[in-house]
């Protein structure tokens, strides 16, 4: 119960915030009433995906500072886990989305024990090897499709299946990923006013000075990657169920890994709405300049040019992403 | 037998490109504790370069190389003052993510200039010759070459950092910048110049590589891969760690071969079940992965 009311308490932010934020879930919840086209519905699909993506990524790369970027290899085992029990056993999604979730948890434990021995750059280099293992397994194993990857099609679309989460129009889809992207922005506002939270910014700032406090610095780094997991884990899953043609290629690839990182620094990693305004920056700049550029004869790569671009500016000139920007703007005027 | 040998060959001649492919890397991480993404890009460029100036001129891929050199020491140096200058400041996610663009960029604008085709050489002095080295190994002759000229640049390279006083200052910088300054290094172009020998360096190795490996806009990642676990076996910073850590890596590619010997030697059955060449690579991530837990500091690291 406690809990709980940390969880819808938002009460330590602006007025100001928290009318946009009021705001903007009015217009998410009014979106799909309004006329829109099918690819703006697709794109704020994917905008909620990698929110949650990049909010999973906060817990560890955000408020730990421990930079993951491996976070790929639990789409994989999410989403694979999801199509090959739907494809097989018929398993319906809220059967086989708590066991995705076990699963990458489960690999997590195993490979954040050794990971977490590492610190800095040794970290977030093995963190790609340790994903790239695993797309490279994927990639040769017969009982999930191999390269070619899993297909998952319906015979027919005739009610709304919300058993399997397998659906004719985008719409159901949009209306089930907000609730999820509601219930983690609500875990997200709980996660960090808890001990696990403050622990983690403790161990941020100085790892030994946390340890001396008495925070068991190993154990609260592995219980984070585990959460982070499973944000990305369930995520995974529904990507099965949303594309409905998943490979090794455009699941676990290094691209995802770095651009659910990418989300969560652009926008403010270790804030609350940070991975929220990565995404909304990132995604509609990288699917609408792909659909306007990419189309053009000649021009093919462009959209990630610019995209690149972006990266490169952000990463030079403010590391503290738009809500550092924003924090900086508010600090500065609160003096004069 | 002759399967065991050609194997272990290839593995050591591979090896001693590969090293090279790392020695940029090692060389930038060494002097600024930066982790450079854009290596593998940076290769690719290297091949593109060879490649084209072969055909453009007519001249020998072999006599590309200080051409390839010369673009990857303004390349690298030009990388460095326009842009990683401004990430020394940030924080460590910034710089991780910074190199990341960066080799997004790379690749991203070759793809729009030279398309997405796998591009090979076809002509040349030592294209599609090869020697025999007895027991029934043949060796190609373009890799013969690219290990030796390999091992000539390392030799270059290591009698830079060990015998002039430029490569004393780059040490100093590297094992502390700060007392370099007092010391009166200018620390700065230090890093430009560590930035402008991993380039050339690792141009190097793409206009010997394009002899026998086609080119394309992706082929980077797989190098940049490679060339982090050269480094982390061989340990960040260590230019002889590099090479010999190179030939170990070389030998994991070809264990495809190894395994294949294994099998048919000793019949058996189970072995022969194993898609092994699938996984060429996968061994190499998994032996980076289990160094790096083991002994993060390499064979022959200084720093952690």
């Amino acid at each position: 119960m406690e809990a709980l009311k940390h969880a819808v308490d938002f009460s330590d932010f602006k007025r100001i915030d928290l009318t946009v934020a009021g705001a903007l879930m009015i217009f998410f919840i009014v979106f799909p009433i309004t006329s829109h086209s099918s690819f703006a519905m697709s794109t704020m699909i994917q905008f909620f995906m990698f929110s949650l993506y990049g909010m999973g990524w906060n817990t560890i790369g955000g408020y730990g500072g421990q930079v993951d970027l491996g976070k790929a290899q639990y789409v994989g085992i999410g989403a694979y886990t999801t199509a090959v029990m739907l494809v097989r056993w018929d398993t319906p999604f809220w059967v086989s989305m708590p066991i995705g979730v076990l699963l990458s948890v489960s690999w997590s434990f195993i490979i954040g024990y050794p990971l977490f021995r590492l610190k800095g750059h040794y970290f977030a280099i093995a963190t790609i090897a340790t994903s790239l293992v695993l797309k490279d397994l994927f990639e040769v194993w017969n009982f999930v499709g191999a390269a070619r990857g899993l297909e998952i099609s319906p015979i027919d679309f005739q009610p709304p299946d919300f058993i399997h989460l397998i659906f004719k129009h985008d719409v159901y889809y949009y209306y089930v990923i907000l609730a999820f992207f509601i219930i983690g922005l609500l875990y997200m506002n709980w996660f960090r006013k808890s001990r696990l939270g403050f622990q983690l910014r403790a161990i941020k700032d100085n790892e030994a000075v946390a340890a001396s406090l008495g925070i068991n610095v190993h154990w609260a780094k592995i219980k984070t990657y585990a959460i982070a997991t499973a944000f990305v884990s369930v995520v995974g899953s529904f990507h099965a169920c949303y594309i409905k043609n998943i490979e090794p290629e455009d699941t676990m690839s290094l691209d995802i890994s770095i651009l659910i990182a990418l989300m969560a620094m652009l926008g403010g990693a270790g804030s609350l709405w940070g991975p929220i305004i990565g995404a909304g920056i990132l995604i509609p700049i990288k699917s609408y300049l792909k659909e306007w550029l990419g189309g053009m004869a000649g021009l093919a790569g462009i959209d990630i040019i610019i995209y690149a671009l972006i990266i490169m500016i952000i990463s030079a000139k403010e590391p503290r992403g738009v809500w550092g920007i924003i924090e900086k703007w508010r600090q500065r005027r609160g003096q004069n | 037998m002759d399967i065991l040998i050609g194997s272990l060959a290839a593995g050591i001649l591979i090896g001693m490109v590969l090293a090279l492919v790392a020695l940029g890397l090692t060389i930038i991480f060494g002097v600024m504790d930066i982790v450079n993404f854009a290596h593998g890009e940076f290769l690719m460029i290297g091949m593109y370069t060879g490649l084209l100036t072969a055909q453009a001129t007519g001249v020998d891929p072999l006599l590309t190389l200080p051409v390839a050199a010369l673009v990857g020491f303004v390349l690298g140096i030009g990388c460095y003052a326009l842009f990683v200058r401004f990430l020394l400041r940030g924080p460590m996610v910034a710089q991780l993510l910074g190199t990341f663009g960066l080799m997004l960029l790379l690749r991203n604008l070759t793809l729009l200039f030279f398309g997405a085709e796998d591009r090979a050489l076809h002509h040349g002095i030592l294209v599609g010759k090869s020697f025999e080295l007895g027991m029934g190994v043949i060796v190609p002759a373009t890799k013969l070459a690219a290990a030796a000229f390999s091992v000539l640049a390392f030799w270059g390279i290591w009698l830079l950092m060990n015998r002039t006083k430029l490569g004393k200052a780059l040490t100093a910088t590297a094992l502390n910048a700060q007392g370099a300054r007092y010391v009166g290094i200018d620390t700065e172009r230090m890093n430009a110049l560590a930035w402008g020998i991993g380039g050339a360096t690792v141009t190097i190795a793409g206009a010997l590589l394009v002899n026998f490996w086609s080119v394309n806009p992706y082929v980077g990642l797989l190098f940049c891969m490679i060339a982090f676990a050269i480094v982390a076996l061989g340990g960040f910073g260590s230019v002889p760690g590099a090479f010999f850590a190179g030939l170990i890596v070389g030998l994991i590619t070809e264990l495809p071969g190894i395994w294949d010997f294994v099998t048919y030697t000793f019949d058996v059955d189970w072995m022969s079940q194993v898609p092994m060449t699938s996984f060429k690579y996968m061994w190499v991530y998994v032996a980076y992965f289990l160094i790096m837990v083991v002994r993060p500091r390499g064979l022959f690291g200084w720093k952690h």
